[in-house]
């Protein structure tokens, strides 16, 4: 392979090391004073860039073990390294920098003739000179687009204990994570079937980001299309639910029929002879974007895939276990919704129910009341695949409490109790060990069974930092007033303003605020090393989390 | 200001002269206890706020879309004094939550009718401003409408209803202070 225009001289700071791509193998190239140096760009010990790496006295210092090698031989120079690091051979024409990657670095150093300094309408200049230089070289450089991801991203060494900051932080991942996870494999949660009851009920809904409609069509079939005409894109429907006999779009008449077939284009042959839509213009080809759709115990999900497995398959058989100990044959009536922004990214909301640790140190309402308590019986249920779990546990009476146990928890206060108790009275109405359950169904829905208060609650995405999330709160048909009473006072748990609601609400705010001007942060998330990844019996367990992270990584391919 | 144009207005009987000055001590009543109630919770004395409902009181917050689709749930649902009382103590005493200042703005209240009981129904628009400890900027949290009813304790103003319906769809990621 022949020399390659790889940078710009002004693009490598003195003393500092750039990473870049060369035909998908990631290169570090340092400059120490006005000599410019080209290693490969991976650590020798474990998977690391060297490019987020420290140079001090011509040494690179790796970023992950502080493992160094000698920038000009590659030779290493500490612990944990001991494998040579390969050199490659520079050189400089002007203000270019280019490598051999089959030669190791030369003797005499490349020297800059005299440093530039960047000036505005440098980087067109450069361009336009390195296409001058070989034919498709800098094209070649992201050829592989798969390849350079992956070697951008890189997991922490120590593996599922160590969550990168990009994961929560990232564009590109973002971007990744709507095309592979929301619009990939997956079942969405869009609606409960008592929402849309009677032929031409819709209600609007999202699948990952992306805008919905949820409609009962004429033959009693739910459907599931994108809210957006397929002639200009308008998101056409505006009312958050009603009915109607068809949609059409405002802005050009388009209309469509309750399956989301396009019925009618206004002058489509024309006007006079004149205009209009071409002769071969097929309506059939032309519908709005359908989604498959299932649903279960009147639970309605939908799928951008339309092989997808069975919903039951999705599931699993434990986590469909407790899905129907809610479900459990009764029909879901809606109580009503609450909505909220919350800016952290989506995946921390799983992480919270997946993290049962932080139940009686943040939630100190739980344990000044004697609600719940860190002896209390419990299960950190992952399925199979880690992408599902269900965070379980057994309310017990207060005199139950270890001494134990309430050392732990500052908050616990003896004695202290509620004007109104009966708001956390538990009626006994489902056939189920747990009084309450947590269930995350990846990649979009959590189901709360928080005692008698029941609710969905719908992720929607809105990048990397925020999402939106929306609980369909709902009780049963069936019940009487004042069981719907009784669920509605627990209700005060959760939400937006729920005595626990806001609290998770306002951490996972402050996880994404902590995150934001820290370079290349990681989370911990050691608890419980027994169990490497999936289910466990200790509250004081992070083990489905790691699972969680196993499934995604897979997803992503990273 | 309104002294003159009562008497501007006063026919010779007198008696619709007491009703109009009724209407407007009410009026003025309603809104000093609104002044009140918004200055409790700026100043996040919440024990004094649950002392502006009577025992059996009703203080939901709701959003528009349940409220006009007779939809129950609250952010915020309290059937009596005694679960008033909880949020109260709960919040203070237990909830975690970022250090924030509020500003409860209420403006145009409307004295919708008064019963032969003293009970009086009213409604008045809201806002309510927030600002982090350690933010730059003044959000708009909430911006909505109160459905009152007020009722007399021992000659004292008191909320037995207040509805709290919330215009905006989404709440800015927690209400931690009752509006």
């Amino acid at each position: 392979m022949a020399w390659q225009r790889v940078a710009s001289f002004s693009e490598i700071d003195v003393d500092g090391v750039l990473g870049v791509d060369v035909n998908g193998s990631p290169v570090a190239l340092y400059r120490l004073s006005n000599e410019v140096f080209a290693t490969s760009g991976i650590c020798t010990h474990a998977l690391a860039l060297l490019s987020d790496g420290f140079v001090e006295d011509g040494r690179i210092e790796c970023p992950l073990h502080q493992g160094q090698f000698d920038i000009r031989s590659g030779k290493a120079l500490c612990a944990p390294v001991t494998e040579e690091l390969r050199t490659y051979a520079v050189k400089l024409e002007g203000d270019d920098v280019f490598i051999d990657m089959e030669r190791p670095a030369a003797s005499a150093p490349a020297v800059a003739n005299a440093a530039p300094n960047r000036k505005a309408g440098d980087g067109v200049r450069v361009a336009e000179e390195g296409d001058q230089v070989g034919s498709g070289k800098i094209a070649a450089m992201n050829v592989d687009s798969e390849l350079s991801l992956t070697k951008r991203y890189v997991w922490p060494a120590e593996g599922l204990t160590r969550i990168p900051d990009w994961v929560y932080t990232d564009q590109t991942i973002y971007e990744r994570e709507i095309e592979r996870i929301f619009h990939g494999r997956t079942w969405n949660y869009v609606a409960l079937e008592c929402e849309v009851p009677k032929v031409g009920d819709f209600i609007r809904s999202n699948v990952g980001p992306t805008p919905v409609v949820v409609v009962r069509a004429d033959d009693g079939s739910i459907n599931v299309v994108e809210n957006r005409c397929s002639h200009r894109a308008a998101e056409f429907c505006r009312e958050l639910s009603g009915n109607v006999k068809e949609f059409v779009c405002p802005y050009h008449q388009w209309s469509y029929d309750l399956q989301g077939n396009l019925a009618g284009v206004p002058f489509r042959r024309g006007v006079n002879g004149k205009g209009g839509m071409p002769a071969d213009f097929n309506n059939a080809q032309h519908g709005l974007r359908r989604l498959n759709v299932t649903a279960h115990r009147g639970v309605v999900f939908a799928s951008y895939l339309d092989d997808m497995e069975s919903f039951q398959d999705y599931l699993g058989p434990e986590v469909l276990n407790e899905f129907e100990a809610t479900f459990d044959g009764r029909k879901p009536r809606l109580l009503g919704y609450y909505r909220h922004t919350l800016p952290g990214n989506w995946k921390l909301y799983h992480e919270n129910l997946k993290d049962p640790y932080h139940a009686t140190l943040l939630h100190t309402f739980l344990v000044t009341f004697g609600l719940l308590v860190a002896g209390n019986r419990s299960l950190m249920l992952a399925d199979a695949t880690g992408r599902h779990g269900v965070m379980a546990s057994a309310k017990s009476e207060r005199k139950s409490v270890s001494s134990d146990a309430k050392k732990e928890m500052r908050a616990y206060r003896d004695g202290m109790t509620l004007a109104e108790p009966r708001f956390m009275d538990f009626v006994e109405e489902f056939d189920s060990p747990w009084s309450v359950t947590m269930a995350t169904i990846w990649p979009n829905l959590i189901i709360q069974r928080e005692m008698n208060t029941l609710g969905l609650r719908q992720i929607i995405p809105t990048g990397p930092h925020e999402f939106i999330m929306k609980w369909t709160m709902f009780g049963f048909e069936g019940d009487d007033e004042e069981m719907t009473r009784h669920r509605l006072r627990q209700g005060n748990l959760m939400g937006p303003a729920g005595f626990l609601g806001l609290e998770d609400n306002e951490a996972i705010k402050f996880v994404q605020d902590g995150m934001q001007h820290v370079p290349g942060g990681q989370h911990l998330v050691k608890l419980d090393p027994a169990v490497a990844a999936g289910t466990s019996d200790s509250l004081i367990s992070e083990a489905s989390i790691r699972a969680m992270y196993r499934h995604w990584r897979a997803e992503m391919g990273l | 200001m309104s002294e003159p144009a009562v008497t501007r207005h006063s026919p010779p009987d007198g008696a619709p002269l007491d009703s109009q000055l009724q209407a407007m001590l009410v009026h003025h009543e309603i809104e000093s206890f609104n002044a009140r109630y918004a200055q409790a919770l700026d100043e996040q004395r919440l024990s004094d706020w649950t002392e502006m409902f009577t025992d059996d009181a009703l203080y939901v917050i709701l959003s528009r879309e349940n409220y006009d689709r007779g939809l129950p749930v609250g952010l915020i649902y309290c059937e009596n004094k005694r679960m008033i009382h909880d949020r109260a103590f709960a919040l203070m005493e237990t909830s975690m939550f970022a250090p924030r200042y509020l500003r409860h703005i209420i403006a145009n209240q409307v004295v919708v009718s008064v019963e032969s009981n003293g009970t009086i129904k009213s409604r008045a628009n809201y806002v309510v401003l927030q600002v982090l400890f350690d933010r730059p900027d003044a959000t708009l949290h909430q911006v909505g409408v109160y459905y009152d009813v007020f009722r007399r304790v021992g000659g004292e103003l008191k909320l037995a209803e207040r509805r709290c319906v919330y215009d905006n769809l989404l709440v800015p990621n927690a209400l931690c202070i009752p509006v």
